[in-house]
């Protein structure tokens, strides 16, 4: 099975191709079949994954280009963290398939929606299963086209294209880094492939200030993919897109890939300890910095990104503090559980046409099946014990302990409580408190979309179970064997450290009930004491001020100091030269007048110039 | 023998032909400059008949090519004649500035 | 200063001052005729040259022939016109200037040239010698000159002919 794991990014394309060339026609057919190829895809990743578990790695390449001496190769590699990568995408990819087949409903473009996702998922599952740098880099850009298309998918509005532009825009200043870091890493090693690096590694041929430099330049990468601090901006604004979107691509799968990316090279980034750290501190702090940002916001899928941004901070800051078994796990936990938070928000989106909370409230009744599911995700990810994320934030907790950045670990849980808090806030906003009037005729959603969320709710109650400190640590057992870096498979931290995140989603979820549902805590409480701080975070730290500020207004600024340049100076001088060449041939057209005498004059003048000069210069000239 | 030295004769040749050619180049009349043209032609015939005195080797040659000149001359003449009739039918006008054909 | 030098300077006076006439004569019909004296000293000066039999060929065609010629020529067009002189006085400055450098350079080529003693026998029985040598050494020239003139005949005779099925198709 593992050798033919090439066929499964196929079955995608194979979707994107037919839809794009008869999209047009018997959409209703279409749409089934382009959910069916989806479960094709994800059944033969469950075999590749289950195949995995009693074979050894597969690798298969053939040779793409020679240059010189220079091979590159193509092909496919099936280990461990691919096959949990390829079962997580096509899982996803699945479920929003169906449940995009209820969301889009009516759609005119319905037909592009799913051959947009359709290529979506071919790049993601082909960036999972490249075995080089350079295959990487290709499908990790036509991931960012797919991005871009789904997140410009309402192009009629104009925020939606605006989000799509800035999405490819700062998703593009981190792929500078990634190719500049990708050439560098070439030129030192000579090759892409991801095998290769990890030997010139292990053998010492890379410098330990060239491991530095490439791995942070890939680093960016990975921060404009992964919606990092400072180039997470993005990700929020990517919330224009289609729910399925928001869901598939902004909380499952592409956002992830950076943290794939960090995790696939991990040796490389092992290598290096100010890579480690800038890692660490940059996911911790995007960590807290999103969740306050996530408190204030009154957009549900803004709120939701938000999160997003603050746990692939978590990540990092797993992968940054050598928690590699606990990045991939809380990866893996975060892509079901977040994926359910955006396809029950879709559902109630879907059912009382607003996106903003404050309209929001007393749905629990209206939406017997969106809103328990919505608590599940919910508590997943506030870390409330025996669900997913409650494992794997714990791990991440332990890992962030163990290395001895104690900072790094208050952060993170400060950065927990919030989490509980804005999580639950969201959820007594929209399906508790008294019921609006203009939501009386709220319907569930069909089955189409509940099933998917079923799936996802119950994954993200078990998902957490292959990797615990009292079942076993199957899936850090699993990730950890032939890895070239020094990783631990798992960490045995102190109780206390399990007891403090309980007990801190606890408070969070205290808090926001206290305040959201009880109301004995004014909601103005903080707000009215410190107005300041509130308005800064929710201005989003007015980060998207300052780039706007910095960058575009700056760049404004340059261009129209070289405008001025251009007008006056260049196009001055180049107005110069045509003014002078206009003139001289205006002159050389008056010669051409069709009159024989004058022919004859330029002849002659010509002539006796020729010969007045041969004569004073004695004919020596 | 002579007192009139070969350089006189040239020099005269000269004079008229660049008289020719000033006429040539700069007269309207299309007759005129034909005329001028023809002027030109004297001046070379005199340079012939001249060197045929005077020259290195002095011979009747000089004075047999001056008369070939003059029977092209002559037969130029009644050419450039017959082609300006033609297209002062043409045009109306024997000026040379209205002849610009060459320009389309 | 002796006398054949005197009549070369009076030949060359008139020569000359009937090429500036026509260059500054306003009327065309003045214009040929200033020509004709400049044509006939010309001759004058063939005869200085010993070349008898030119001189009578040049009275004839040049003074004769193509001064009739040019003066039909003038009268088959717009005979009244005065003729201007073209381009601006720039152009003509120009001119001026080239053609000046020009004959400066020429004259300093010839400058006191003198390249061996003169021929003594060309003026005895100059006709004959011009006709033995045209009728023997030079005598495909000569018939080639009488095709030339034929030629030009016809040739002259087709281009003025007055095209009457053209000038019909054009009205």
């Amino acid at each position: 099975m593992m050798e033919i794991a090439w066929i499964i990014p196929l079955f995608p394309l194979f979707s994107f191709l037919v839809l794009l060339i008869f999209g047009r026609k018997w959409r209703r057919g279409q749409i089934d079949f382009a959910v069916i190829l989806s479960l094709v895809s994800f059944i033969c990743a469950l075999l590749v994954l289950f195949a995995r578990f009693t074979q050894e790695n597969v690798k298969v390449e053939f040779i793409w280009l020679t240059i010189g001496e220079t091979q590159l190769t193509a092909g496919f590699e099936v280990n461990q963290l691919n096959a949990l990568m390829l079962v997580i995408v096509s899982l996803v990819s699945f479920l929003v398939h169906m449940y995009s087949k209820a969301y889009m409903e009516g759609d005119e473009r319905i037909t592009v929606f799913f051959s947009y996702l359709g290529l979506f998922t071919f790049a993601m599952l082909g960036l999972v299963l490249s075995p080089n740098l350079l295959q990487t880099y290709i499908f990790w850009e036509l991931v960012g086209v797919g991005s871009f298309l789904l997140i410009g998918f309402y192009f009629y509005k104009e925020e939606a294209k605006v989000a799509a532009k800035k999405a490819f825009i700062m998703t593009r200043i981190g792929d500078v880094g990634l190719l500049i870091g990708m050439i560098l890493l070439f030129w030192q090693v000579g090759s892409f492939e991801y095998d290769e690096i990890f030997a010139a590694i292990s053998a010492g041929d890379l410098s330990e200030t060239m491991a530095t430099l490439t791995a942070i330049l890939i680093f960016i990468g990975a921060v404009g993919k992964s919606g990092q601090f400072p180039l997470h901006s993005w990700l929020p604004d990517a919330m224009e897109g289609p729910t399925p979107v928001s869901a598939l691509i902004h909380a499952a799968t592409m956002v992830a890939a950076g943290v794939y990316l960090v995790a696939a090279l991990y040796p490389l980034f092992a290598y290096s300890e100010v890579a480690m750290l800038t890692i660490a501190i940059v996911g911790g702090f995007t960590a807290i910095f999103a969740a306050t940002i996530g408190m204030t916001q009154k957009d549900i899928k803004r709120a939701l990104a938000y999160s997003t941004v603050s746990q692939l901070g978590y990540m990092m800051l797993a992968l940054g503090v050598g928690g590699y078994v606990a990045g991939v796990f809380h990866l893996t936990t975060h892509a079901f559980f977040k994926a359910l938070l955006f396809l029950a928000a879709g559902s109630v989106i879907h059912a009382v046409h607003t996106q903003d909370i404050e309209k929001m409230g007393g749905l629990w009744k209206k939406m017997k099946w969106t809103a328990p599911f919505f608590l599940i995700g919910t508590m997943a990810i506030s870390g409330v014990p025996l669900l997913s994320g409650f494992f794997s934030k714990e791990e991440i907790l332990v890992s962030a302990w163990v290395s001895g950045h104690y900072l790094l670990f208050t952060l993170a849980i400060v950065a927990a409580f919030f989490t509980a808090f804005y999580m639950f806030r969201l959820f007594f906003l929209v399906f508790g408190g008294e019921e609006k009037k203009e939501h009386s005729m709220v319907k569930e959603s069909s089955n189409w979309m509940t099933v998917p969320m079923l799936v996802l709710a119950l994954l993200a109650i078990v998902a957490g179970y292959i990797q615990t400190p009292w079942f076993g640590t199957f899936l850090g057992d699993w990730l950890t064997t032939g890895i070239a870096a020094n990783v631990h498979g798992h960490l045995d931290g102190p109780l206390w450290v399990m007891i403090v995140a309980t007990v801190v989603a606890f408070l969070g979820i205290l808090l926001a009930w206290l305040m959201y549902s009880k109301k004995v805590i004014s909601r103005d409480w903080f707000t009215s004491r410190a107005p300041y701080t509130y308005q800064l975070v929710v201005n989003k730290y007015y980060i998207d001020e300052v780039y706007q500020y910095i960058f575009v207004k700056g760049s404004r600024f340059v261009s129209q100091v070289l405008h001025f340049v251009e007008v006056y100076l260049i196009e001055g001088l180049i107005s110069l030269v045509t003014i002078t060449i206009r003139q001289l041939s205006m002159l050389g057209s008056k010669f051409q007048n069709g009159q024989t005498q004058l022919y004859g004059t330029v002849a002659f003048v010509g002539l006796a110039i020729l010969i007045v000069v041969f004569a004073l210069t004695g004919g020596g000239l | 023998m002579s007192s009139v030295p070969l350089s006189a004769y040239l020099t005269l040749a000269i004079i008229l032909f660049c008289i020719g050619l000033y006429g040539a180049l700069t007269k309207k009349n299309t007759v005129i400059v034909l005329i001028a043209i023809e002027l030109m032609l004297n001046a070379v015939n005199i340079n012939l008949v001249a060197f045929s005195k005077y020259g290195m080797m002095p011979s009747i040659d000089g004075q047999i090519f001056a008369l070939f000149a003059i029977a092209v001359a002559a037969a130029e003449a009644a050419v450039g004649l017959a082609i300006l009739i033609a297209i002062y039918r043409n045009r109306k006008s024997v000026n040379v500035d209205d002849y610009n054909s060459l320009k389309n | 200063m002796s006398g054949e030098f005197f009549i070369f300077i009076v030949l060359s006076l008139i020569a000359i001052g009937g090429g500036i006439m026509m260059i500054n004569l306003t009327k065309v019909v003045h214009m040929v005729v200033a020509l004709v004296f400049t044509f006939i000293s010309i001759a004058g000066i063939y005869v200085m040259l010993s070349a008898e039999f030119i001189a009578v060929v040049q009275i004839l065609i040049y003074s004769g022939a193509i001064t009739i010629m040019m003066l039909f020529g003038i009268m088959l067009t717009r005979h009244n016109d005065k003729s201007e002189t073209s381009g601006g006085g720039f152009r003509k400055f120009l001119i001026f200037l080239a053609i000046l450098g020009f004959g400066l350079v020429f004259y300093l080529g010839i400058y006191q040239l003198e390249l061996g003693e003169p021929s003594t026998s060309l003026h005895e029985n100059n006709t004959e010698q011009i006709g033995i040598a045209l009728y023997s050494k030079y005598i495909i020239p000569f018939e080639l000159t009488s095709v030339i003139l034929l030629v030009a005949l016809i040739g002259a005779i087709v281009l003025a002919k007055r095209d009457d099925k053209e000038g019909e198709e054009r009205e």
